[in-house]
């Protein structure tokens, strides 16, 4: 061999090497050297070896024994957070609009809450003037209902009905009665008829 | 996306994206894609098929059910090996395995340090059936990898049987590009000394 150009390889030079991008005139070295060559090549044929080995499964069910112990997120839950985040931030006048939406509903809040605070005796006035003709309208919607009531012509045998308690409890039973029987056959005439089963007695 | 899509057409990231949208059939073509390498850099570090399923389970549920967390800008072969690699070492560490090196500890810098480090081969307790699979899976390179210390051996596997490059393995290992080729050249080195009986 002749006078080897350049100094021994380095690591970094047998990396290249045996990637194969070492420079052809650095690689050259190795046509002189046969300390380097002999080093190169020992590199070269473990790496080989390590690259022959073999490949390897692991046993048969693997995929399933790990989905089970994985929690896969709802895609329809994520679809419509999605969806509503992707028109939410589709383009600037969207961002816009539902900024200034956001605005004036943190605003109207903000201003009704410092209204509502600097007008206490106001807000407590228009209340017991609400209450006031409240009480007063439900008063005469309940002597209108009751004159209404005592007009009728079936008013009177009401009366008696009530004013006699054999009276009262034997027509207690007989609607109970009719009641149980508009129950009953509401339900006969509500249930669906029962298909036949194949194979039933299997 | 509509049934019957095309998994293998789409990246790594793609299939991600699917499976954050609650696509089952995503997870799978994960697994699919990553179950062999993943079982395989496990199994030779801890030289255990059982064992080395059950990281590999650990490893995809974790990554699995974390998959909102993963940053699409980094590969996800990276992040994957780097939760495999973890489960592995901490595994190691738990156990306490006897690791051998021929050249000491990684992180000595003089040569007397790397001496008083070294252990000496054969001090590592492996089992007849151990021996016997071991053989069978590749002979004298798989036990001597098997020797090796976990660092220089998920450096070696990742790159010479994943095929990784080694800025890749550096974000792996969460170590220094030039840690990396130290650990390699190295555990090549400790391989080439381990093998060189078999040439004379």
């Amino acid at each position: 061999m002749t006078q080897a150009p350049g100094p021994h390889f380095s690591p970094d030079d047998i990396d290249l090497w045996l990637d194969g991008t070492l420079a052809a005139e650095r690689a050259r070295h190795l046509d002189a050297c046969r300390q380097c060559l002999e080093m190169a090549l020992a590199e070269r044929e473990i790496v080989e070896q390590i690259s022959a080995l073999p490949l390897m499964n692991p046993s048969a069910g693997f995929t399933e024994r790990v989905m089970q112990s994985v929690s896969v997120p709802d895609p329809f839950a994520i679809r419509s957070i999605s969806t509503a985040r992707r028109r939410l931030f589709a383009n600037p006048r969207s961002v816009a609009t539902a900024a200034s939406l956001l605005l004036v509903l943190v605003g109207s809040m903000a201003g009704s809450i410092v209204w509502s605070l600097n007008n206490q005796d106001t807000l407590a006035a228009f209340g017991t003037w609400i209450l006031a003709q409240g009480g007063q309208a439900a008063w005469l919607a309940i002597r209108g209902v009751a004159s209404n009531v005592i007009e009728q012509p079936w008013y009177e045998g009401a009366k008696v009905l009530v004013g006699n308690p054999t009276r009262l409890a034997l027509a207690s039973g007989l609607a109970s009665f009719a009641y149980l029987g508009g129950v009953l056959a509401l339900r006969r005439l509500l249930a669906l008829p029962t298909p036949g089963v194949a194979h039933a007695s299997l | 996306m509509a049934k019957g899509v095309e998994w293998v057409r789409l990246t790594d990231q793609e299939v991600v994206l699917q499976a954050r949208a609650g696509q089952d059939a995503a997870y799978r073509e994960l697994i699919r894609r990553y179950e062999r390498p993943v079982f395989a850099l496990l199994f030779r570090m801890v030289r255990d098929r059982e064992l080395a399923e059950d990281l590999a389970q650990e490893t995809f549920i974790k990554a699995l059910n974390a998959i909102e967390s993963y940053r699409p800008e980094f590969k996800f072969s990276s992040w994957i090996f780097k939760i495999a690699n973890n489960a592995a070492i901490d595994h190691l560490r738990r156990r306490e395995l006897d690791t051998l090196s021929l050249d000491g500890s990684p992180h000595a810098e003089t040569p007397e340090a790397m001496q008083a480090t070294a252990l000496q081969i054969g001090g590592r307790q492996e089992s007849p059936l151990d021996a016997v699979e071991a053989r069978e899976l590749g002979g004298m390179i798989e036990e001597a990898i098997g020797r090796l210390r976990p660092e220089y051996r998920s450096c070696i596997l990742l790159r010479h049987v994943e095929g990784r490059a080694y800025e890749e393995i550096a974000e792996i290992l969460n170590l220094p590009l030039g840690t990396v080729k130290t650990y390699i050249h190295r555990a090549r080195n400790e391989l080439r000394q381990a093998l060189a009986h078999l040439k004379e």
